[in-house]
């Protein structure tokens, strides 16, 4: 009596077991990980005032400074980055024409690459320029050397400037990062 | 290689409680059963588990996804496989795992003629781990934020846990009158690793604005804390895990307390109704711990040249790095266990009539051949509380067989069919119990398994 319910109870137990059944799995597959984000951020801003220009009733026809840019620096973007777009808007009410250089400089403050946005007089129309410059391949090995930013700004010649002249000059810049991480 | 160990410590890492043992509960021809209900009908002169094969139960759940979404060798790209998970799921899916070994475990009946007292002990080594799908950091890790204008990323959907821990028990139940058992169950638990960060917030967004080209903030309240794995970064340190382990298992590690506490009540002769609150205690973390914490705000701008009318910024990138560090902490806390509930109600039928006195295996509670159950069960976790709503049919096959047949209906399924057998030939008790079966058709589409076996030798009450 005990045998037979004892082998009862394997036979359920067996059969229970022969019904199941897997599909083949391969864990392997995750080294086939390749996963392509796309980041857009900031990359830099300015709104100058147009009376910034006069100091003491005088012109001054250039301004100039070189803010820290480390971003494509940090290891994780260095070895990632494949393609990098930046866009760059100036946005000009101010009745004159400017000029403005943007330098991109390594550790060692050596020029790397350079950027030229002109943009003519305030005419009370909207008066914007936009340029996207796109770096791939060897460029790229460019930007990624750049740790800071110099901005140069020259005044076009034209209309004198006073300190009670309206408007400003804007510049907005944005970056669109493609990484492929694997 | 690398990859695949990376990610097998993440699926262990990131997998959670789904402790529910439905088919053991209530089962009191298995003396595990004691476990899930102090207070349990249980009754013996005295037992003892099989050591390390008294009690061996695991049990895993994916609320979202199965092995095969992910994995199937099925000639589809991997990526677009994880794709399809990532965007298939929600931040509340979880993934969960248990497992538990009993090292021993045993009790006897307090000697005395008139005496209805019990008292059991053991000590089971378990292992937990937990964590919710984290979808919207694996959105932005996946897509990036280009496409993404205006969403708010909530980085709360970080929610993981993982301990592995050694639990001592003593427990206690009575017979207060014929027709009400209570029982309680005291509780040491030494943590021998510990991993949570179940309390993070924050949020990432990214919006179109008028004067940078992006408004783009981060604020982040991310925390994770651990216990008893900070030596093991230290380059100096030579690891020898298995005294560690044992060490810290045997109340090295980190302590806690907590308790069990149940009953069994007969309205009825054949109506039973059970409760049991399980595992109400806390481990305090202060030996070996280290915390890492991401906490700040921050709007990125990019950077300001200092010519600009209003605020600069010469350094973006370093101030976006000093709002938000990574700061490591070395302060205790505390984590609560995952308590749970269950309570059940029982319609026993279908008397038995003992053509021939079996005085030697005399078993005074199966008087009834067959039983109907409700059972609710409810645990703790981070969030919303894990609830399962279970019916079962029980079934004594023969004197030495007794069977039990569950449906369950949870989070992770609607069509949850377990089965239990306990198996006692002479005092050896034999017991094996599975659910989810009609998943085992293929088991790697499974949500949730679960499975508990074990061997236990008893010696019930002889009659004369």
């Amino acid at each position: 009596m005990k045998f037979r319910a004892f082998n009862r109870f394997l036979g359920i137990l067996l059969s229970f077991f022969l019904f199941s059944c897997a599909s083949d799995l391969d864990f392997n597959q995750v080294n086939d990980v390749k996963i392509e984000p796309v980041i857009v951020t900031n990359l830099a801003y300015f709104d100058v005032l147009a009376n910034q220009f006069v100091t003491n009733g005088a012109e001054q026809n250039v301004i100039f400074d070189a803010p820290t840019v480390d971003v494509f620096n940090g290891s994780f973007f260095r070895q990632r980055l494949k393609k990098v777009e930046i866009f760059f808007e100036m946005e000009n009410t101010i009745n004159r024409g400017y000029s403005v250089d943007l330098v991109f400089l390594d550790r060692n403050n050596q020029p790397v690459h350079a950027i030229n946005l002109a943009i003519p007089p305030y005419s009370g129309k909207v008066n914007k320029v936009t340029k996207t410059e796109v770096f791939e391949n060897t460029q790229l090995d460019v930007l990624k050397r750049t740790t800071r930013i110099a901005f140069t700004m020259t005044m076009l010649p034209g209309a004198a400037l006073s300190e009670s002249s309206t408007g400003s000059l804007k510049l907005r810049s944005g970056v669109t990062a493609y990484l492929v991480v694997e | 290689m690398k990859k695949t160990v990376w990610v097998l410590v993440l699926m262990l890492a990131i997998n959670c409680f789904s402790q529910n043992k439905q088919i053991l509960y209530n089962f009191t021809s298995v003396p595990q059963s004691l476990l899930t209900n102090p207070g349990a009908d249980f009754k013996y002169n005295f037992y003892f588990g099989i050591p390390l094969l008294s009690g061996i139960s695991a049990n895993v759940g994916s609320s979202g996804f199965s092995a095969y979404d992910l994995f199937a060798d099925n000639g589809v790209d991997f990526n677009v496989k994880l794709r399809n998970v990532v965007f298939s799921t929600t931040r509340k899916d979880r993934l969960a795992i248990n497992e538990q070994i009993e090292v021993f475990n045993g009790g006897f009946k307090i000697s005395g003629e008139q005496s209805n007292s019990y008292i059991s002990f053991g000590m089971y080594q378990e292992f937990d781990a937990m964590s919710y799908v984290p979808t919207d950091l694996a959105i932005l890790a996946l897509d990036g934020n280009r496409d993404y204008l205006g969403k708010v990323f909530n980085l709360g959907d970080l929610n993981v846990k993982a301990e592995m821990l050694s639990v001592f028990h003593l427990g206690f139940h009575k017979n207060i009158n014929k027709n009400f058992i209570l029982g309680v169950r005291g509780k040491i638990y030494s943590s021998i690793y510990n991993v949570s960060s179940t309390n993070n917030s924050g949020y990432i967004y990214t919006n179109p604005s008028s004067t940078g080209v992006y408004e783009q903030m981060i604020y982040s309240q991310l925390q994770l804390n651990t216990s008893g794995i900070a030596k093991y970064d230290d380059e100096n340190y030579e690891p020898n895990v298995v005294k560690d382990i044992t060490k810290r298992a045997f109340l090295g590690g980190n302590l806690g307390l907590g308790f069990d506490a149940g009953f069994t009540y007969y309205p009825k002769k054949n109506v039973q109704l059970t409760a049991s609150m399980i595992d109400v205690g806390f481990i305090k973390h202060n030996k070996e711990v280290e915390s890492l914490t991401y906490k700040g705000t921050y709007e990125y701008k990019g950077v300001i040249p200092k010519f600009s009318s209003g605020e600069s910024v010469e350094n973006g990138f370093q101030d976006f790095k000093d709002a938000i560090p990574l700061d490591t902490l070395y302060a205790a806390y505390t984590t609560w266990r995952p308590a749970k509930f269950n309570s059940s109600v029982q319609f026993s039928f279908d008397e038995e009539r003992p053509e021939e006195c079996n005085c030697l295996d005399y078993n005074p509670e199966t008087i009834y051949k067959s039983a109907i159950d409700a059972q609710l069960f409810v645990m703790t976790t981070p969030r919303t509380p894990l609830v399962a709503f279970t019916t079962f049919y029980r079934r004594k096959i023969f004197k030495s067989l007794q069977m039990k047949a569950t449906y369950t209906l949870d989070s992770y399924s609607y069509n949850n069919i377990g089965l239990g057998l306990s198996s006692t030939f002479g005092p050896v008790n034999f017991y094996v119990l599975a659910d989810n079966l009609l998943e085992y058709r293929d088991i790697t589409k499974a949500n949730s398994l679960s499975f508990q076996l074990g061997l236990n030798v008893i010696f019930k009450n002889r009659k004369k």
